[in-house]
């Protein structure tokens, strides 16, 4: 069976782009893709478009993406899975090639969240769960998490110093990330004397909304070579798996189902384990997020998730180095790019061009892309031949 | 009538429409298939188990046990008015699961995870529509339901 | 009609004579314990008490001035604690003291606001609150076609009766969630023991307005009341029943 690859990334500067339309960041994004993989736009023959529709004044993106960035007349729809559109997208890409009827197709993610006012956003977030029983009373999608945190330290004895020590960490490298919105480093106690957003959160639990764009190319293994060189990526893994939407049919409330069933995929069809791993993106949409990402990625045992952060064990020289990009906590989380962004910076590690932020020998990778409060999960595994 | 549910109500059209009626009356109801028995709550009218489109009301007695709550600081809009108010998740002893706020009877720093609760039916009083919701109080704590008939 | 009033309890003001014995007698008739207030003619009271425990039914008297707010809510607990319940209100008590405006005292005006209108606030106010926690309830007070139209030398008069409507329908806004109604009943000329102390002359002026050629009989005005009482009418509130024989159209 012929394996896919990605022969070109391009990331854009994510943050509150009050300087550009959604059109325009996706086409700085797919401008760098061009550039990084030595493309043209007739190298490709289909396109996916990652975004989360409703945050847009502009109705149906594909159109005016694809028309922006001249792309017709080229196949373009939208993929879209809340916070997970990015990788949903991508591996809509990857059953678009392996299927035949396309060879090479861009990945488009690109996403405002700064276009609506702020109580029109408010009255969105409300909305993330079941609404017919949830968002009535006043829930909202820190407070989804934020229920799930607090389970996880009933249970398991983690901190909010723990939880703080993710959001250290995640800020540590967005500072070493010219495309993070957050360059900052903060501290604990920071973290533990910010404003309360929904118990136990605070500000610095949470990441923030952004606009940004991220695009990457796949090929077929032929084409693959034949445009990349030496610098493909192969995605090898691929899992995807959903749990509830509402908390009120969630089978656990200290792990991620959705995550937990992908991983398992990813793991079997690339023929590696958590062990394996040398470099991860996981979804830190919340602090506790990450935490729960260690465990159920496998990357330490069930419950022991704010030890592993507490140990640095996912820093740069730890067991696991995770989101060593910033995460979604200092990069910022434009919900549709997100998994693509995630993409890009393990294509990049595996390449080797990470620079001060580059994994020592990182040959196999992982992206770990959540959508909503945990009903959706995509999990890949790249490697670098 | 569905509508009559939450503060603020994003569901206008619903099979089970009749709930909210129910809670006015302070009563909570699940529902159950009439094919093949399989008890809901919320309920629903379309069985989780055997996807049969046909189910009859079953009174839920409000028993149950907090599994984990948070407290709201920063409100969605429709809800900024109330301040910071405290939603718990709790499982119910008659099966099902329901979000819900605290009331009086259960002060913030008494809640306790895993602590016993009582689901009361609760109608908001002092604003002119006819809204209903549920609260979560302390085990015994007694309503009042309409009279049948 | 079954009006379904066996065994609920009910509470009028001013039951010792009248429309509003009457309307005790009337619904004891039905089937209702009654608790009724007084504010001077305790006998009368105790009469109509004893007419109703010959029903086998449960009647309480209470001394009491219904322009006392705090007596108010005294006498609705009590209802509650000895009765068990309380489901109807009915508020009739009421005075006249009758005078052309330019004339009229600053006592007229007051005594007669407080007593009719402000009395009546104080026990749909003490009723409310006891009938919203079981979700059923009946308010039903007493008006009277000078509520609707003005009648001469009765300022005061005709601004209670009328304030009587305006506070019903407001009422009925904010109780209808709780399944209370709040309804008015609004007499013409009823031939009372009061009545008979008034001239002939402006009796027939009263019976030439109607169109049935008659004034009423309490009992006439006490139907309505149990009628609006009932589990039957329980679609009918704020709303303004006449029961003038025609007088007032």
């Amino acid at each position: 069976m012929s394996r896919v690859g990605i022969v070109a990334v391009g990331h854009g500067r994510f943050g509150r782009r009050s300087d550009a339309s959604v059109q325009e960041l996706a086409c700085e994004a797919f401008r760098a893709a061009l550039q990084d993989g030595g493309l043209e736009r007739k190298d490709i023959d289909g396109t996916v478009i990652a975004a989360v529709p409703e945050y847009h004044k502009q109705r149906s993106l594909t159109g005016v993406i694809l028309e922006y960035l001249g792309l017709n007349p080229l196949a373009g729809w939208l993929t879209e899975d809340a916070c997970a559109s990015g990788s949903a997208a991508i591996r809509t890409a990857w059953m678009a090639i392996r299927s035949g009827l396309h060879q090479v197709v861009a990945v488009i993610g690109c996403q405002k969240m700064t276009e609506l006012t702020t109580p029109e956003i408010l009255a969105l977030m409300g909305r993330v769960g079941e609404v017919q029983w949830e968002s009535i009373f006043g829930t909202t999608f820190p407070g989804y998490y934020a229920m799930l945190a607090r389970r996880h330290m009933h249970e398991y004895g983690t901190t909010k110093e723990q939880l703080a020590a993710v959001a250290v960490k995640n800020h540590y490298y967005g500072a070493r990330n010219p495309h993070a919105m957050f360059r900052k480093e903060i501290t604990i106690d920071k973290a533990l004397g910010s404003p309360p957003v929904a118990s136990p959160f605070q500000v610095f639990d949470c990441c923030a909304n952004a606009d940004g764009a991220a695009v990457v190319i796949l090929a077929e293994e032929e084409r693959a070579r034949a445009l990349g060189g030496d610098r493909v990526v192969w995605l090898d893994g691929l899992g995807a798996a959903t749990t509830t939407m509402s908390l009120l049919r969630r089978p656990t409330l200290v792990s991620l189902p959705s995550a937990v069933e992908a991983a398992r995929q990813a793991y079997q069809m690339a023929g590696v384990g958590p062990g394996d791993i040398k470099v991860a993106d996981v979804h830190d949409c919340f602090t506790i997020a990450e935490i729960l990402a260690y465990e159920d990625l496998g990357f330490c045992e069930r419950g022991q998730g704010g030890r592993f952060i507490e140990e640095r064990q996912s820093y740069l020289g730890g067991k696991t180095p995770v989101n060593v990009d910033g995460g979604l906590k200092a990069k910022g989380h434009p919900i549709g790019t997100t998994g693509v962004s995630m993409t890009c910076e393990i294509v990049k590690q595996l390449r080797g061009e990470a620079g001060e932020r580059q994994v020592e020998g990182a040959d196999v990778g992982l992206s770990h892309n959540v959508g909503g409060n945990g009903q959706y999960c995509f999990v890949h595994v790249y490697k670098k031949e | 009538m569905f509508s009559w549910f939450g503060k603020v109500n994003f569901t206008p059209h619903t099979k089970v429409d009749e709930f909210a009626e129910h809670l006015r009356q302070g009563r909570l109801m699940g529902s159950r298939c009439t094919k093949c028995g399989q008890q809901s709550f919320p309920p629903r009218a379309d069985c989780p188990a055997c996807l049969h489109d046909e189910f009859e009301w079953v009174e839920w007695d409000g028993k149950g046990k907090l599994l984990t709550y948070t407290r709201i600081d920063a409100a969605p809009t429709g809800f900024q008015d109330m301040g910071p108010y405290v939603i718990g998740l709790v499982e119910l002893e008659q099966g099902g699961r329901l979000v819900a706020w605290f009331g009086e009877s259960i002060p913030e720093d008494k809640i306790a995870m895993d602590m016993p609760v009582q689901v009361v039916p609760r109608v908001f009083e002092e604003i002119e529509e006819i809204k209903v919701y549920y609260t979560l109080e302390q085990p015994g704590t007694s309503w009042h339901r309409a009279p049948r008939g | 009609m079954d009006l379904g009033l066996k065994d609920k309890v009910a509470l009028v003001t001013g039951g010792s004579r009248g429309i509003g014995a009457a309307i005790c007698r009337e619904l004891g008739a039905e089937g209702a314990h009654v608790a009724l207030t007084c504010s001077s003619r305790v006998d009368a009271a105790e009469q109509v008490a004893a007419d109703i425990r010959k029903l086998d039914r449960q009647a309480l008297v209470f001394k009491a001035d219904v322009a006392d707010f705090s007596r108010a809510e005294q006498v609705v607990a009590e209802v509650v604690e000895k009765l068990g319940r309380l489901d109807v209100l009915v508020c009739n008590a009421g005075i006249t003291w009758d005078g052309v405006s330019w004339k009229m005292s600053e006592k007229q005006w007051d005594q007669v606001i407080t007593t009719n209108l402000k009395g009546y606030f104080n026990y749909n106010r003490a009723a409310a609150r006891v009938m919203k926690e079981r979700k059923w309830g009946r308010l039903v007070n007493l008006s009277s076609i000078n509520g609707l139209r003005g009648k001469f030398a009765q300022v005061n008069y005709s601004a209670s009766k009328g304030g009587i409507i305006a506070m019903s329908k407001a009422l009925a806004k904010e109780l209808g969630k709780f399944n209370i109604t709040v309804n008015v009943v609004a007499p013409g000329m009823v031939m009372t023991e009061m009545a008979q102390k008034i001239p002939p002359e402006f009796i027939k002026k009263a019976v030439d307005e109607t169109v049935l050629g008659r004034v009423a009989d309490p009992r006439d005005v006490a139907r309505v009341v149990a009628f609006l009482a009932s589990e039957p009418a329980r679609h009918v509130t704020g709303e303004v029943i006449k029961v003038d024989g025609g007088q007032y159209i």
